[in-house]
């Protein structure tokens, strides 16, 4: 028996980090040792609540702790208009059962990394900030950090704005510590996770399994592909999900190495991952991108999940 | 249908010389006049090597002579690419055309102004001369009816890793241009990296025999070597393809998008950021080039290069 890998879930739920979660406690490759917020689908109240009820319903019962209110350098931007009021709307939810940490998301992690006797990976689905804090605060834990697992950002293009994705743009200061930082990274950018489609009728699959979790997944994914529907896409793009897949179905990506620099000034482009394509930097690649996604095994991969807290609970 | 009155605005370059060499072919265009700028080498040595071709080409058409520098910045050139006389050592005839006495601003106005709202613009260098034109002439816009840049790009940049060449050698110019209320076709690198002609390829033109055939071979081995040893096998004919793609679109695609001009990231000026693949869209003042049919492209090229 291979020992699991120790992760860290740093996220902003919202639907997709949920859904992400949903995968991680699901596979019997990790082992969550803590769980932290960050400001970003919504305001840093709502998405620690929203991640305590995620927890409680997933049956993680790592420790927890908040981030902090805002991005490291000004203010923050929600996406209501995606994932609703309460930054995670649609079906109903268990209420928390585990209390918030009286330390910060932050000392959390390096807390939790310090005592890990096997380098830890982080999985950071929602902006930066907790991230880029701990590698600004605590730089001797870099060789305990095997490797940042990132939902954010897109070589070719973005989302919230042309040229930036939602996390990267949110908190690009952090960014830029991230991946200056030499720690190991893999990035699920718009490039392969808006190919991680998840259709009306792979809803249906997950529906169909009918366990408590699985029904509540597949609601959330009626809610998050509403909005999604609206602008023109064929599916539900469960972006957070890929970069846990990363971690536990490495096979059904592609992937390609480049240096990566974050953009934090001008008009257009703060926010934006820019790829040296053509090696003008004379930099190593610091990033280890994601490109492309076997979306049937991506769909087999979340069902599977979804499957196993039935077999849990039974 | 008649052909298309433009204006080739250019910094030559190589590429830009077989852009000539086309162009001068092309059924579809009438090409009123050339405008010279600073770009690939200094405009002293854009406008010796505009005369010099239009000279070699037997081409009786003016010469007009515009900026010698971005409208606010120091001047970048790529004479790592083009040779430091632009046209890879090669020697161009003598002549005795001389540039005319109006700048190219003055000469695009005037010709805009008798083509009565059909002139387009061919601007294959920076964009330094349309900026300026537009900001002398309030009225241009309602003028010229379609600019065909090469220019830009959606993902990756030539001369840093997000900017294309002539847009990071005068973002602002190029910002002013997307802006001045004229559609711009973008042909940057996304469509004219796919615009490759491979050594053989190139050998055949040669095999033409004519002395322009010659030319267009002999002239682009400087670049085919440089291109080798990033990897690519043969020479993108980015000019070249924005000459096709202004007298016939039709072996392109093309798509309307809202395109602007990064002028003051740290990493990013120079990047031409376009609202073609984001959620946020922006008013469409342009249309990306995406893609082309590399093969007709090819065979056009030989097409025209058969007139020799």
């Amino acid at each position: 028996m291979i020992d699991k890998m120790p992760i860290i879930l740093d996220g902003d739920p919202g639907h997709d980090d949920a859904i992400a979660w949903m995968l991680a406690k699901a596979s019997s490759q990790l082992e969550i040792l803590a769980c932290t917020s960050v400001s970003g689908n919504q305001s840093i109240e709502k998405t620690s609540y929203n991640a305590r009820r995620v927890m409680a319903l997933l049956g993680i019962d790592a420790p927890f702790a908040m981030g902090r209110a805002k991005p490291l350098h000004g203010e923050p931007i929600h996406a209501g208009n995606i994932h609703g009021e309460t930054g995670l709307d649609g079906p109903v939810l268990p209420e928390p059962r585990v209390e918030a940490q009286p330390i910060s998301a932050v000392e959390l992690m390096a807390k939790t990394i310090a005592a890990s006797e096997r380098p830890v990976t982080i999985v950071a689905t929602g902006p930066l900030t907790n991230v880029g804090a701990l590698l600004i605060l605590y730089p001797e834990l870099k060789p305990k950090i095997a490797r940042i697992s990132i939902m954010g950002g897109g070589l070719a293009h973005g989302n919230w704005t042309p040229a930036a994705e939602f996390n990267i743009l949110i908190d690009p200061e952090a960014a830029d510590v991230v991946f200056k930082s030499g720690v190991s990274l893999t990035m699920a950018g718009l490039d392969v996770t808006l190919k991680a489609l998840v259709f009306p009728e792979d809803f249906e699959r997950i529906r169909a399994l009918g366990n408590p979790v699985a029904t509540v997944v597949a609601e959330w994914l009626d809610f998050f592909y509403g909005f999604h529907r609206s602008i023109g896409y064929a599916g539900a793009p469960v972006h957070d999900a890929v970069a846990v897949a990363a971690l536990v179905r490495p096979e059904i990506l592609t992937a390609a190495d480049y240096y990566v620099q974050i953009e934090t000034s001008g008009d257009f482009c703060r926010g934006a991952t820019v790829a040296d394509h053509f090696g003008f930097s004379g930099q190593q690649p610091n990033t280890h991108a994601l490109i492309d996604i076997n979306r049937e095994g991506f769909i087999d991969l979340l069902v599977e999940a979804a499957a196993w807290y039935g077999k849990e609970q039974a | 249908m008649k052909p298309i009155p433009v204006i080739i605005d250019c910094d030559p370059g190589v590429d830009d010389a077989i852009a000539f060499l086309l162009a001068k072919q092309l059924p579809e265009l009438n090409v009123l006049a050339i405008s010279v700028v600073a770009g690939n080498v200094s405009l002293e040595r854009t406008t010796y090597n505009a005369l010099g071709l239009v000279e070699f080409l037997n081409w009786d058409i003016p010469v007009y002579r515009g900026a010698s520098g971005p409208v606010f910045r120091k001047r970048v050139d790529a004479a790592d690419v083009h040779g430091s006389d632009g046209m890879a050592g090669i020697d161009l005839p003598h002549t005795r055309r001389v540039v005319q006495d109006v700048t190219s601003w003055d000469a695009i106005y005037q010709y805009a102004l008798e083509w009565k709202g059909k002139l387009e613009i061919i601007a294959i260098g920076p964009l330094t001369n349309l900026a300026m034109a537009f900001m002398k002439y309030p009225d241009l816009p309602k003028l010229i009816k379609r600019i065909v840049i090469m220019g830009g790009s959606t993902l990756l940049g030539n001369a840093s890793p997000a900017a294309e060449f002539n847009i990071y050698a005068d973002p602002e110019a190029a910002d002013i241009t997307f802006c001045a209320g004229v559609p711009v076709h973008m042909c940057g690198l996304d469509m004219t990296m796919k615009a490759l002609m491979t050594p053989e390829e190139l050998d055949s033109v040669a095999e033409m025999g004519s002395k322009e055939a010659v030319f267009f071979h002999d002239v682009v081995q400087g670049i085919v070597e440089f291109m080798g040893r990033l990897g690519i096998i043969g020479i993108n004919m980015h000019d070249p393809a924005a000459m096709l793609y202004a007298a016939d679109d039709s072996i392109f695609k093309a798509y309307p998008a809202g395109i602007r001009v990064e002028t003051k990231g740290a990493i990013t000026h120079g990047k031409t950021v376009t609202d073609l693949f984001s959620d946020a869209k922006w008013q469409k003042n342009g249309f990306v080039v995406m893609d082309i049919d590399r093969d007709a492209f090819v065979e056009r090229v030989f097409e025209l290069m058969r007139k020799y």
